[in-house]
């Protein structure tokens, strides 16, 4: 082990077994984990997962020694084809790479996913054996997934990683698998994750054909050497310029980035997500797995500097999905999905920080987000616990007193995700707004105050309704027998719980504001991941060159952050208590609309699922079974038979038939020789 | 070694031969003579894998063995393997003894007569694609239609005699129609059927290339199937018993390929590029078309059926986009699609033994009772939707970036349509798993259900080893085919040489290295979906 802190070689030769612990885990608990008993499954599940963030620690330890620290390793070649002159566009190989955005991801993975492991152990305590296993090997499975999405070193293997992830949230979400409607939302989340790795596909393309690979660092250094305005000469791309060749390479990977990370118009699946094991929406569709669009557009940040488009894109999408979203966790009275839409939220503000050209604050937010709201999640599971599965928040109230633990963890973490000072959320989400007000877009120079405005409401919204599900779970007195009954979780439960709530205290430290030596120490860790982008974006002018000043920004950012929890308070716990019912009253229709989603999952059905339905059934009836099977398949024999009947009057071997038939014949030959009436 | 591929020809036929002469109430004997034959083959199919020499400078016929046949006409026995006939080779004689162990209790009647059929069945494959002799090629080619017959006919289910006699009609028609541009090519081309010679010395005009081209290629397309002569293969797959199914995706169609990629492309070039975007375009629809099928399916064998349309589809995509990766692609496609539709066959077949009905609605929830069934199911599955880490990903890799960094007009266009199969694939897979394996159970009927024996653990093993090991390390897979891709890109070359019309095959270089920052005379349209960026800066000129 010391040999991995001491070689740089030997830290790179070991790469792979950050992803390998996790994976044996995965296999030996898939096979064998129903005769290993349940005790063993969970032991061989965290060892991995301990051993998997030890290694990930010292690669990270490496990083942190110096700027231009890399480690690579590059991996035996997976598949790679070569034309006949040798050259090989397509060349995908095994190869890792930890810098300091990967590093970063990897400590989150692994530490997280170490965290809700532990947890898993007491709250999957109600499985059978068999389910039991199932789910460490799948949550196994899904750590080391991430893990490929997160160390690849190359869009192809990121890429790999990604379906990867995809397939386990399907699993976990189909989890109880015998709930018809569980297995439904598995299969939605991974249907629409396909759609937009359809995006990301043709993105991958896009980069391939126009750069000739696909791997990370190369692609850095082509794209320092591109001229944007040149034209290119050749392939899909012939006619059109390198800029517009890049926007839609990464529109494409920002498609792929909306199906995973639940942005507009994809985010649909995310809510339904929630149909899976609570420490599964902690993990997968929390922390990690939906955080990926955000690491992509970050990993590929200096292609996404160089067309200004699909940074206006991103920052746009994000910062509706932040707002509609939010709006959206206004009227749900289910503690997961209201964490669920809070999530889409979050994940908004994520891509307005990335879209915006700050990809440090972008990616702190991912950070401190993966802290606040796995303990969030975690939190919901324990309540969960306490009411016996209830998780309808109506039902709950004055949990308090009952689970000290998770009320204290709870409020910590609503406390970040609010946005109050001191504690991270404000400081990273706030870094994103101050930094995306600051921007100046060529392609559309009014995205940046416009996805401010957005963002700052979005901000408000999530004040108010984290206060609201806060109020309704926690405080006043408990509204039904279960909430008055419920218990305090496992020290297992809660102990995952206070570790997460006090990074949510202390990631504070990545993120001050100001241009001291302990401010903003996030952003000049990561510069010179981003460096090469941030100078792109300096030279056209997206990013200013001098930062405006934050204090203003930050005030009235926390201003926000009060008034949308004072208000939040002040409805369903204070004075304004009756409000809520009397404006679901006065405004029925739009109360209904905000419970009901905006309807957009019946959009979809609509616009989408029914046509396509309909298009298969008429061309199955039309094409394949009247057109193809009625007409000629079964007609040219059926008319060649008819035929066949028809000269069969003339052959049935009656003579006096055949004379008469001779005799009309000759009156007719004559009739036509001689002329009508003997001319 | 040459005598080795002759042996792993006739060992099958030999095989059936003496299973004549074994009283035929003796059923044991008959199967455990079929299964021993079949794993002999494979085994010797082994020793050609291993002699086979993948370099560049290696002759593009291996294990040759050339013999006068019937000397008056020049027909001759002549047979050889390059990578892609190797490695098609070795599909079959790896899945026949997969199908022979499948229907061990299966088949009960004529069980003689069945594995006969079989054996003779796996002689005739393997010679369709070792044969280099057009009528030997032929012959071998037509001498599948008698045993697949039967199968179907004798051991489908009760609409059977339709099917087989469509199956029948609809690939005997099509060949004919090769046969006639057979023996055109011997009496107006120099009088030999000799596959090398005649590529090499084909002097026709391209009228009457174009119309050879055609007869080869209705043969073929609809053994592939290719839209729109597909609709034999539903009914064909839905009656037949699940060894006749697992043969027909697993090896049969891929004969269809295996002709455009042997004989109707590097027997034609000229041709098959002024065709070429007919051909891709109904690819392309076989992919959406055969997907969109699926959808509304309430039969699992049927549905598994269509999706072999579009599946091919992709195959025969990849071929038309004339690049390694996409002949590459291509081919490794065709051991995919072998390997995971005749997984999903047998699987298929193991719920139809123990309930006797193939509706997806007679199922649903049975994974808690038949667990490993479903996860076999799900490994399956995910490697039909072509899931990173089976062997359906690199296939699909490898065809549509193929297909975009190929020189097909509008490039793009093609690998976008396609890749909307692969979204399409995934929602009609996961919904059958859905609906068969998961929810409540639905019927009683289910509750008594049989997990996998051991016997039939034995007979999905080797279809999951394969599909991680493909998925995982394709190598191996893929470098015999190198040389024929290469070889084939290089016929290509040379026609559109002749046709002066500049580059149409072969793999785009990466346009970054190309551009420029003149504005060309007139640019081409950019594909459909990206505008050139409305704001153009000064600067970033050299």
């Amino acid at each position: 082990m010391p040999a991995i802190l001491e070689s740089k070689s030997m830290a790179e030769a070991y790469l792979w077994a950050i992803v390998f612990l996790p994976l044996a885990g995965a296999l030996v608990n898939g096979f064998f984990g129903k005769r290993l008993g349940r005790g063993n499954v969970a032991l061989i599940a965290i060892a991995m997962l301990a051993g998997s963030f030890l290694l990930s620690l010292m690669a990270f330890s490496w990083v942190m020694r110096g700027e231009d620290v890399i480690l690579r390793f590059g991996g035996p070649p997976w598949f790679r084809v070569a034309g006949p002159d040798g050259r090989a566009l397509v060349a995908v190989s095994w190869g890792l790479m930890v810098d300091r955005l990967s590093g970063t991801m990897v400590l989150v993975v692994t530490g997280v996913g170490f965290l809700i492991h532990v947890y898993s152990a007491s709250y999957m305590s109600h499985e059978d054996d068999g389910g039991y296993a199932r789910y460490f090997t799948y949550l196994n499975l899904f750590v080391a997934a991430m893990l490929i999405l997160v160390l690849g070193d190359s869009l192809a293997l990121t890429f790999v990683g990604w379906e990867g992830v995809g397939l386990c949230s399907y699993l976990l979400i189909g989890f109880w698998y015998t709930d018809e409607q569980k297995a439904y939302c598995g299969r939605k989340a991974f249907v629409v994750n396909r759609i937009g790795d359809f995006g990301f596909l043709l993105g991958l393309f896009a980069v391939i054909s126009v750069f000739g690979t696909a791997n990370y660092g190369q692609l850095e250094v082509l794209a320092r050497a591109a001229r944007v305005d040149w034209v290119l000469q050749s392939g899909v791309f012939s006619g059109s310029t390198v800029r517009a060749a890049i926007t839609f390479a990464t529109l494409g990977l920002f498609a792929g980035a909306i199906g995973k990370s639940a942005q507009l118009p994809l985010y649909v699946w995310l809510p339904d997500a929630m149909a899976g094991p609570t420490p599964v929406s902690a993990l997968i569709h929390a922390a990690t797995m939906v955080t990926a669009g955000v690491y992509l557009v970050a990993r590929t940040g200096f292609l996404f500097a160089l067309a200004p488009a699909s940074m206006a894109a991103v920052t746009l999408v994000g910062a509706l999905t932040a707002l509609v979203s939010a709006l959206m966790a206004f009227a749900q009275n289910d503690i997961k999905k209201v964490l669920a839409y809070s999530t889409v939220s979050q994940l908004g503000f994520m891509f307005i920080g990335v879209g915006a050209g700050v990809f440090w604050a972008g990616i702190l937010h991912l950070v401190t987000h993966a802290f606040f709201k796995a303990c969030l999640f975690l939190g919901a599971g324990s309540v969960m616990h306490g009411m016996g599965d209830d998780t309808d928040i109506r039902n709950m109230g004055g949990l308090f007193r009952k689970m000290p633990h998770t009320a204290w963890t709870f409020a910590i973490a609503t406390a970040a995700i609010t946005g109050v000072v001191p504690l991270s959320g404000f400081f990273s989400k706030d870094a994103i707004l101050h930094g995306v007000h600051g921007i100046h877009n060529p392609a559309a120079p009014w995205v940046g105050h416009l996805a401010w405005w957005i963002g700052s409401a979005a901000a408000l919204g999530t004040a108010f309704y984290m206060t609201r599900l806060y109020v309704l779970t926690f405080l006043g007195k408990p509204r039904t027998h279960a909430a008055e009954h419920a218990h305090e979780s496992s020290p297992v439960m809660t102990g995952p719980l206070w570790v997460l709530a006090f990074f949510s205290a202390v990631a504070l430290g990545l993120g001050l504001p100001g241009h001291s030596a302990a401010s903003e120490l996030f952003q000049k860790f990561t510069r010179p991941v981003f460096a090469q982008a941030t100078t792109q974006l300096l030279a056209v002018g997206h990013l200013p060159h001098e930062p405006g000043p934050w204090l203003g920004a930050f005030a009235v950012a926390f201003a926000i952050a009060w008034a949308g929890a004072l208000l939040g308070f002040a409805m369903y716990g204070g004075a304004w208590r009756g409000l809520p019912d009397r404006l679901a009253l006065r405004f029925p229709r739009l109360y209904q609309l905000t419970y009901e989603k905006f309807r957009v999952d019946e959009l979809y059905d609509l616009t989408v699922v029914r046509p396509l339905q309909a298009l298969a059934r008429g061309l199955w009836a039309v094409v394949d079974f009247f057109a193809i099977e009625t007409l000629l398949v079964n007609g040219v024999p059926r008319t060649v038979a008819a035929l066949a009947q028809v000269f069969r009057v003339a052959q049935n071997g009656d003579v006096q038939r055949y004379a008469a038939v001779m005799l009309i014949a000759a009156a007719a030959i004559l009739w036509t020789v001689l002329g009508a009436g003997g001319r | 070694m040459p005598a080795l591929l002759n042996v792993v020809i006739f060992l099958p036929l030999a095989g059936a031969l003496l299973a004549v002469f074994l009283p035929r109430d003796e059923v044991r004997q008959h199967k455990t003579l079929a299964l021993v034959v079949s794993l002999l083959t494979f085994a010797a199919s082994l020793g050609l894998w291993a002699g086979f020499d993948a370099s560049r400078s290696a002759p593009e016929f291996q294990f040759l063995t050339q013999a006068p046949w019937i000397a008056s006409v020049g027909i001759a026995y002549k047979v050889g393997l390059d990578g892609v006939a190797l490695l098609l080779v070795m599909l079959t004689t790896a899945l026949s003894p997969i199908v022979i162990l499948s229907s061990w209790n299966s088949v009960e009647e004529r069980v003689k007569e069945f594995q006969i059929a079989l054996l003779v069945l796996e002689t005739a494959m393997i010679g369709t694609f070792a044969a280099l002799d057009l009528v030997l090629f032929y012959v071998f080619w037509e001498a599948i239609l008698v045993p697949m017959y039967l199968l179907i006919g004798v051991w489908g289910s009760s609409n059977r005699l339709y099917a087989t006699v469509k199956f029948f009609i609809y690939t005997f028609v099509a060949s004919v129609l090769m046969l006639v541009a057979i023996l055109y090519l011997y009496f107006h081309n120099g009088g030999t059927f000799d596959y090398l010679a005649t590529r090499q010395s084909l002097q026709v005009t391209p009228e009457v290339q174009r119309w050879l081209f055609l007869a080869f290629a209705v043969a073929f397309a609809v053994k592939v199937p290719m839209f729109p002569l597909h609709t034999w293969l539903p009914d064909a797959h839905t009656e037949a018993p699940t060894a006749g199914s697992v043969i027909l995706a697993g090896v049969l169609l891929k004969m269809g390929t295996f002709g455009f990629f042997r004989y109707a492309i590097p027997l034609f070039p000229e041709a098959a590029l002024f065709f070429r975007p007919a051909v891709a375009i109904l690819a392309l629809v076989g992919i959406v078309y055969g997907a969109l099928m699926c959808l509304v399916q309430t039969d699992m064998k049927r549905l598994v059926a269509y999706s072999s349309v579009s599946h091919l589809g992709f195959v025969m995509l990849g071929m038309m986009a004339l690049t390694a990766e996409g002949l590459q692609g291509s081919v490794y496609q065709m051991l995919n699609h072998g390997v995971s539709t005749g997984g999903l066959f047998l699987l298929v077949g193991l719920l139809y033994e123990r309930r006797h009905t193939r509706l997806i609605a007679d199922y649903g929830g049975i994974a808690k009772q038949v667990p490993w069934i479903a996860a076999a199911f799900v490994v399956v599955t995910l490697s039909s939707i072509g899931l990173p880490g089976t062997n359906g990903f690199v296939g699909e890799f490898l065809i549509l970036s193929g297909t975009w960094v190929g020189r097909l007009p509008r490039a793009g266009l093609y690998a976008a349509v396609a890749a909307t199969g692969v979204i399409l694939g995934a929602v009609y897979m996961l919904w059958l798993v859905e609906k068969v394996f998961f929810g409540p159970m639905r019927h009683d009927a289910n509750r008594g259900l049989r997990d996998l024996s051991l016997r039939e653990a034995f007979v999905l093993a080797p279809i999951v080893v394969l599909i991680v090991a493909m998925g995982v390390a394709p190598m191996p897979f893929l470098a015999p085919a190198r040389p024929s891709v290469d070889r084939l890109i290089g016929l290509l070359q040379q026609a559109e040489q002749r046709m002066g019309r500049g580059p149409q095959v072969g793999t785009v270089p990466p346009a970054l290295a190309s551009a420029r920052s003149v504005l060309p005379p007139a640019p081409p349209a950019p594909p459909a979906g990206v505008a050139p960026s409305p704001f153009e800066q000064g600067g970033g000129r050299p």
